[in-house]
């Protein structure tokens, strides 16, 4: 992995069309401006565990457990 | 030379003539799979990247509750519904890099599906609309597609909507409609969207200051 400093301001320019900007160090927080071409998709990491999780969750449900939502709906 | 010989005596395997194949399933034991069926993710689907082949299973119960059931790993089956049963404002936008990775020239050929999890506790049952299955049904080629808006959520949850749809419309599948899908037009000009990353770990916050 590539490790650069920078101070609060500067910036980071990824290719030709993605700049990264430190806009605000807070205590333990960085807050950072990103300036992209709107085709580029940005996501907090956590965004894909969340997602990696509930696929795991969603995988492991069984037939046991639709009879179960079957018998709710009737309700 | 084994191929040479096989062409020379005009003996084709059966496995070449078939056109379905059979395939052994955890939850609903051996189906038969016509092979035009079969769906190609490319990349898998997220936390289950090896896996690259699927097909919908219709269990034809009147929950609407299809599976995206796995090829290669008989224990995996994801259930998934079409999100405009229970959201009928849901609409999926995807970028033009997005429709290539899939072939999809015309979005009427597209298939929209979300992955729910359903829990022991069914009403707390919750959809992915933060990340929906889209299918190509021309090509049969798949992506689950994590979208940018942020108010999307990763556990949307829908019991309540499901129940009220199947109350009303349980006996009529013509009601069925399509989910919205819509292109994203890419001005050619230079455009930038400015997004910071500040509080720790809240997810589903707009944090999209274009």
């Amino acid at each position: 992995m590539l490790v650069l400093t920078r101070k609060l301001g500067e910036s980071i320019a990824i290719d030709d069309h993605i700049k990264i900007v430190v806009v605000q160090i807070k205590g333990k927080q960085v807050r950072l401006g990103i300036k992209a071409p709107k085709e580029t998709k940005i996501h907090r990491e956590e965004v894909y565990k969340a997602i990696q999780d509930q696929n795991t969750e969603a995988s492991e449900a069984d037939l046991t457990d639709i009879q179960n939502l079957t018998e709710e709906l009737n309700k | 030379m084994i191929l040479t010989a096989t062409i020379v005596g005009r003996v084709v395997y059966p496995f070449f003539r078939r056109k379905s194949v059979k395939i052994n399933t955890t939850r609903f034991g051996i189906l038969e799979v016509e092979k035009k069926d079969i769906i190609t993710f490319k990349d898998g689907i997220l936390g289950f990247e090896n896996l690259k082949r699927f097909f919908v299973v219709d269990p034809g119960d009147q929950t609407l509750i299809l599976w995206l059931q796995s090829t290669e790993d008989k224990a995996v089956a994801f259930p998934i519904i079409e999100p405009k049963i229970f959201d009928p404002n849901y609409t999926v936008k995807l970028l033009p890099a997005e429709l290539s990775s899939i072939a999809l020239d015309n979005l009427h050929d597209a298939c929209i599906y979300t992955i729910l999890t359903i829990p022991k506790q069914v009403t707390e049952m919750s959809a992915n609309l933060k990340a929906p299955v889209v299918i190509n049904n021309k090509t049969k080629i798949a992506r689950q597609i994590v979208l940018q808006d942020n108010k999307l959520e990763v556990r949307r949850l829908m019991y309540a909507d499901l129940k009220k749809y199947i109350v009303n419309y349980s006996s009529d599948d013509s009601k069925r409609t399509r989910t919205k899908i819509e292109a994203i037009e890419i001005e050619t000009e230079y455009s930038e969207a400015t997004v910071t990353f500040d509080e720790p770990a809240t997810l589903n916050t707009n944090e999209v200051e274009a």
